[in-house]
């Protein structure tokens, strides 16, 4: 039954956002994130990686509108380019632990009975282990890069989303529709691909759009104990973590990262939550 | 359950040992005058010289008999409770010391999230769409977002630095031991309020998200338009009504909350220089400091099993068409 | 309606902050008289966890056992050899043995006896082997140790030794009628000391702060200041906080705060003292010589004038260090001082480079040689510094045409699956020495076992036969001459780069007072039991 609640496509557009702002304030926010990560290297007035020895730690001005950080670098372009490695972390690692997520929550719910109990005890089992230390322990032993630390976080945020797809897939699965598909022949894979799948997408990307805001703090998290992105890559959180030191110094070195971080955080929030609102049949604003 | 358990710390041991390395190798690991055989000794004493399965099977049976065995470095304390040698002297586990402290943090808490998420969550749901709920979620979600490290450090940099209103980091003042009993819970109360602070911020968000689509749930159902039919009041409705049946799915959420309450961040533990549950932890990592790990990861996966049971029970009995056929 | 709760939240703020009233100005000017007294309080990134000093490897350890023992012998303020529980020392003609005279009437903490038969007990403890400890390998080399009375204490030697001395200068003496019938691994001594020194300990809370109180019978006379108490403060940044809001008195800081942050805010000017001090110690890019082309000498020396090292110094240390031509600390009689380090000369960085056969034939911009380009991967621990310099480097080699990749890797990772297996192109690394000058452990082609220290895999004859003669030539202006040429020759051979020493910076409050000015070759810590805090500058204690 469509018409009342409208359909993920509706959603994305602006009129349909402009009924909750929080979810419209939060796309603009992650467009514009989108934007300068695309257009980072014509926005950037400096090579990211430029060494001034002679220019080390000098606040805000007309040259360097961020400042520069401990090797003279200009944080500007450092936090442009650094947006890239943020939103790549949080993209690829949503990805990863999606693609997983559904692969097996599909399955659980599909399949049901046996395949189910197998699948949610190893759930189960991953959840019960610490997944700061599961990504501790893999960092350590890969050793630090930007796809490890995507990886890794995919590898080990994924059992929310095979919940969450295994419970619409149960809920689905008795439906009519999809009864009458399987009485008229449809194979395992079709039923899953084009009948249920669609019909789950809802949960699935408002989990991801929250996910990548998750992973961008996880980033920054990590860059702090010194297991992010290294040097001399710059990514919001090491910028962050480099300027831990002088909080009241060089507050530009905290400043805008900190801020960036929130802002892009906040913007997934409000765009994921939004959505949900937006997409909740039980939401008391669509009823007509 | 027991096979689970089994499972989760096999795998938590093949983990554990993908990092190269041993304990042997942070400590003096560097100084020209340090020898290599005295580190070859340490590892045969340990065992670490033998092959992975036969360290798993020496570990487990120490484990099954409750004996979490001694850390790996030069201190050598138990790993969980205290030991006392022949002359009465008494050497405190480590995670005898971790844990309350972590407990402690996290338990208020937790406390503190429920009581004002419940609130936060009652006051949007019922403003839905107004400004109320409006600057509820983006507040809300700001707390969610900020790096907690950077939140910290401006705290303390405020309250500590430019004004004196809060002590910077540790759980004790100087002169702890000659304060009065009075005095000590006000200490460790001003010590406490920052830490609690800034973990309890990103659990915030989500519960009292959680609430509010709960109440909103709730609050479109049958019984409630028949409640206001009936001619109660609006707050009778809400507070009287939705809001318990909007907090019994909350004991879920309990129950899947206590296997973290044995976890502390070790971001926030550094910080704070709070010698907690995380930063034991993350140094037995980094130290390769396999007993000690190995021991969290027992505690936690038991923790966890347990708390999934209250969630399941909690949910079970939340739902009245269910606990009426059991007294049947 | 919500106002009633944000009202109620500032009355409880209020109500809390009310007890303590900070903000005392202390005046730090003015000339102060010694007195004794007062707590001087400090922070430590990590907890010691033994205070066994033989068994124990961390520094946090080593530095709070330092002050509850002695060792036979010290280091004076200018780094000479002195009197500590031996009041003097005698070395026969053959060189093989040592007597040491102990001074009379010493007294452990608890009041009993120290004689030398703590010091044979000790020796014998370091080389069991049953002890897990990983310095025995000095004293292994003694053959034969005696008590000849209760004040006298004798070593012979198989063969003459020279770094024996300092050896003795570095084993903390252990009291026997307290741990002969103890299992030295296992004893809770480790954590309830006795020592015979200035400081007792006289209370650790875990994970929270350890505290030592002057001891009366100190062999080496009561230190002025009363009590010592460490916190255990692991994040750096949060150190800093208290050191600015007066609630530690001391830290270890960086260049950056130490030139910039602290200068250019007169309230902190006002209470803090910042001194510096070249520590022991030097940073350098070592290669692996068992790794094309580094075996080629000519590629050592070119990338040693690729490199800036001025450069690496003013950016990574704001100009807080050194640079080094000697494998030892500068201003000391064995740093030569007629070596200069390479300059940066990438003309002839680049000659070098041809003679050695890389050219830049397709002019992509990095050099090839047999068809394969010229690159790199640099290793380095996690370490703010060593990752900057890094940095430099990576720059600086690539406009000679030479690609660099950095990783950083955690240090047990590091060491197990890079340095043990030789599995590295070059590594930034720093070496801690001892204030001997014996370097054989570090250099000699003996050394290259997995787990010992010459890794990069060095190999001359002649420095073999130097560091074996140094090791056995007690004379000191013999021995400098032999490492003078040992300098000179792997000067020429840049096994490694050195980059840098840097200076040790510290941050001390104002209330401390009586620290030598200017700083002896030893560091101001030297004489740490002479200073003292004048009692109008100390913190308000709580009164019981």
């Amino acid at each position: 039954m469509h018409g009342q609640i409208p359909e993920l496509g509706e959603a994305l557009q602006i009129k349909i956002l402009t009924q909750n702002p929080l979810a419209l304030s939060g796309f603009i926010i992650i467009v514009a994130v989108l934007f300068i990560a695309i257009f980072a290297p014509w926005l950037s007035p400096y090579d990211p990686n430029y060494i001034d020895i002679h220019s080390i730690l000098l606040p805000p001005s007309v040259s360097h509108f961020m400042g520069t950080d401990g090797l003279g670098r200009d944080v500007f372009s450092r936090m442009l380019y650094g947006s890239r490695i943020s939103l790549l972390v949080g993209i690829v690692a949503v990805g990863i632990a999606t693609v997983i997520g559904t692969f097996l929550g599909a399955i659980a719910g599909f399949y049901r009975g046996y395949t189910d109990s197998i699948i949610m005890r190893f759930v189960d089992t991953m959840l019960s282990i610490p997944t700061f230390f599961l990504i501790l322990a893999v960092i350590a032993f890969l050793t630090p890069s930007i796809w490890n630390i995507m990886i890794v976080i995919g590898l080990t945020s994924w059992m929310g989303v095979t919940r969450l797809v295994r419970a619409e897939f149960l809920s689905l699965r008795n439906r009519e529709y999809i009864l009458a598909a399987e009485a008229m022949g449809a194979s395992d894979f079709r039923l899953i691909s084009k009948h249920l799948l669609p019909n789950s997408l809802t949960p699935i990307i408002v989990t991801s759009v929250l996910g990548i805001a998750s992973a961008v703090l996880t980033e920054s998290g990590l860059s702090f104990l010194g297991l992010g992105v290294q040097a001399p890559q710059s990514s919001w959180g090491n910028i962050l973590t480099d300027g831990k030191e002088y909080i009241q110094f060089a507050w530009w070195l905290s400043l805008f990262p900190g801020l960036a971080i929130l802002i892009t955080v906040l913007g997934y929030n409000l765009l994921g939550e939004g959505l949900r609102d937006l997409l909740d049949p039980k939401n008391k604003n669509q009823k007509k | 359950m027991i096979p689970m358990l089994i499972g989760i710390s096999l795998i938590s041991f093949f983990i554990m040992h993908l990092a190269p390395g041993d304990i042997t190798a942070s400590e003096s690991a560097f100084n020209p005058k340090a020898s290599e055989e005295s580190r070859q000794k340490l590892r045969a004493l340990y065992n670490l010289d033998k092959p992975l399965i036969t360290q798993y099977g020496l570990w487990l049976k120490r484990i099954v008999k409750l004996d979490f065995g001694n850390s790996f470095a030069s201190h050598q304390r138990p790993v969980l409770w205290e030991t006392k040698d022949d002359k009465g002297n008494v050497t405190k586990g480590m995670i005898q010391d971790a844990l309350p402290i972590t407990l402690m943090i996290n338990l208020i808490g937790l406390l503190i999230i429920f009581v004002l998420s419940i609130f936060l969550g009652v006051v949007s749901a019922v403003n839905q769409n107004r400004w109320p709920d409006r600057l509820i979620t983006v507040i809300v979600f700001i707390g969610f977002a900020i790096p907690g490290f950077w939140l910290a450090l401006l705290l303390m940099y405020w309250t500590g630095v430019t004004h004196s209103w809060l002590p910077i980091s540790g759980l004790h003042s100087a002169g702890y031991e000659k304060m009065g009993q009075i005095a000590q819970y006000l200490d460790l109360f001003k010590h406490l309020i920052l830490p609690v602070f800034v973990s309890s911020l990103g659990g915030l968000a989500s519960i009292s998200l959680y609430v509010r689509n709960g109440m909103l749930d709730v609050l479109q159902q049958e019984f409630i338009t028949t409640a206001r039919a009936k001619g109660l009041t609006e707050n009778k409705v809400v507070y009287g009504h939705a809001l318990r049946n909007t907090l019994l799915p909350l004991i879920t959420i309990v129950g899947l909350s206590i296997p973290g309450l044995i976890g502390g961040s070790v971001i926030g533990e550094s910080i704070f220089a709070i010698s907690g549950m995380g930063k034991l932890f993350f140094d037995a990592v980094l130290m390769r400091d396999f007993p000690v790990v190995m021991g969290i990861l027992t505690i936690g996966s038991v923790l966890t099993l347990f708390g999934n049971l209250i969630a399941d029970i909690g949910y079970a009995w939340a739902d009245p068409r269910i606990r009426r056929g059991i007294t049947n | 309606m919500y106002f009633k709760y944000i009202f109620l939240f500032f009355v409880l703020l209020n109500l809390t902050s009310c007890s303590d009233k900070k903000e005392v100005a202390y005046n730090y000017d003015g000339t102060f008289n010694s007195e004794k007294g007062g707590t001087l309080i400090d922070a430590m990134s990590g907890e010691p966890s033994n205070l066994i000093s033989m068994i124990a490897g961390d520094s946090a350890s080593s530095a709070i056992s330092g002050n509850i023992f002695n060792k036979l012998i010290k280091y004076d303020k200018n780094l000479e050899l002195a009197p500590e529980i031996a009041e003097k020392w005698t070395i026969s003609s053959d060189q093989k043995t040592i007597t040491f005279s102990l001074k009379k009437n010493l007294k452990w903490s608890d009041g009993h006896d120290l004689t030398s038969e703590d010091v044979l007990f000790t020796w014998k403890l370091v080389t069991d082997d049953k002890t897990r400890t990983p310095y025995g390998s000095d004293y292994k080399l003694v053959d034969r140790a005696e008590v000849l009375d209760l004040h006298t204490f004798r070593v012979v030697y198989k063969k003459a030794y020279a770094p024996a001395l300092d050896s003795w200068a570095t084993l903390q003496i252990l009291p026997k009628h307290i741990l002969k019938d103890e299992d030295i691994n296992r004893t809770f001594f480790s954590r309830k000391p006795v020592g015979s020194s200035y400081y007792k300990l006289a209370q650790w809370v875990n994970g929270e702060k350890l505290t030592l109180e002057a001891s009366p019978s100190s062999v080496m006379g009561e230190p002025n200041i009363s009590n010592l108490t460490s916190r255990f403060i692991p994040d750096t940044s949060s150190q800093f906080l208290e050191l600015i809001a007066d609630n530690i008195d001391l830290m270890n800081i960086n260049p950056i705060q130490f030139a910039r942050v602290i200068p250019s805010k007169p309230d902190l000017k006002n209470k803090l003292a910042l001194y510096k001090e070249l520590g022991n110690s030097y940073t350098y890019l070592g290669f692996n010589s068992k790794h094309l082309p580094f075996n080629d000498i000519k590629v050592r020396q070119a990338i040693n004038y690729a490199i800036d090292k001025q450069e690496i110094i003013d950016g990574v240390l704001l100009g807080l260090g050194e640079p080094v031509a000697s494998p030892y600390k500068p201003g000391t009689r064995w740093s030569n001082r007629t070596l200069y380090p390479y300059p940066y000369d990438k003309n002839q960085a680049l000659k070098l480079l041809r003679e050695a056969g890389f050219n830049d034939t397709n002019h992509d911009g990095i050099l090839e040689k047999d068809g394969k380009p010229f690159t790199f991967e640099i290793l380095t621990n996690q370490n703010k510094q060593r990752e900057m310099t890094a940095v430099l480097i990576q720059r600086r080699l690539k406009d000679v045409g030479i690609d660099v990749k950095i990783r950083v890797i955690e240090w047990a990772s590091f060491v197990n699956q890079f340095i043990k297996t030789g599995d590295f192109d070059a590594v930034i690394l720093g070496w801690s020495l001892s204030l001997d000058p014996d370097q054989y452990n570090i250099w000699h082609s003996s050394q290259q076992k997995p787990g010992q220290f010459n890794f990069i895999g060095y190999n001359n004859k002649e420095v073999d036969q130097l560091l074996e003669q140094g090791r056995t030539e007690l004379n000191p202006d013999k021995r400098e001459k032999i490492y003078h040429a040992f300098s000179k020759i792997l000067l020429r051979d840049s096994p490694v780069i050195y980059l840098y020493a840097g200076y040790g910076l510290t941050a001390m409050s104002k209330r401390i007072k009586g620290i030598e000015s200017p700083t002896p070759p030893a560091g101001i810590a030297y004489n740490s039991y002479e200073w003292f805090i004048p009692s109008t500058v100390r913190r308000n204690e709580i009164a019981q």
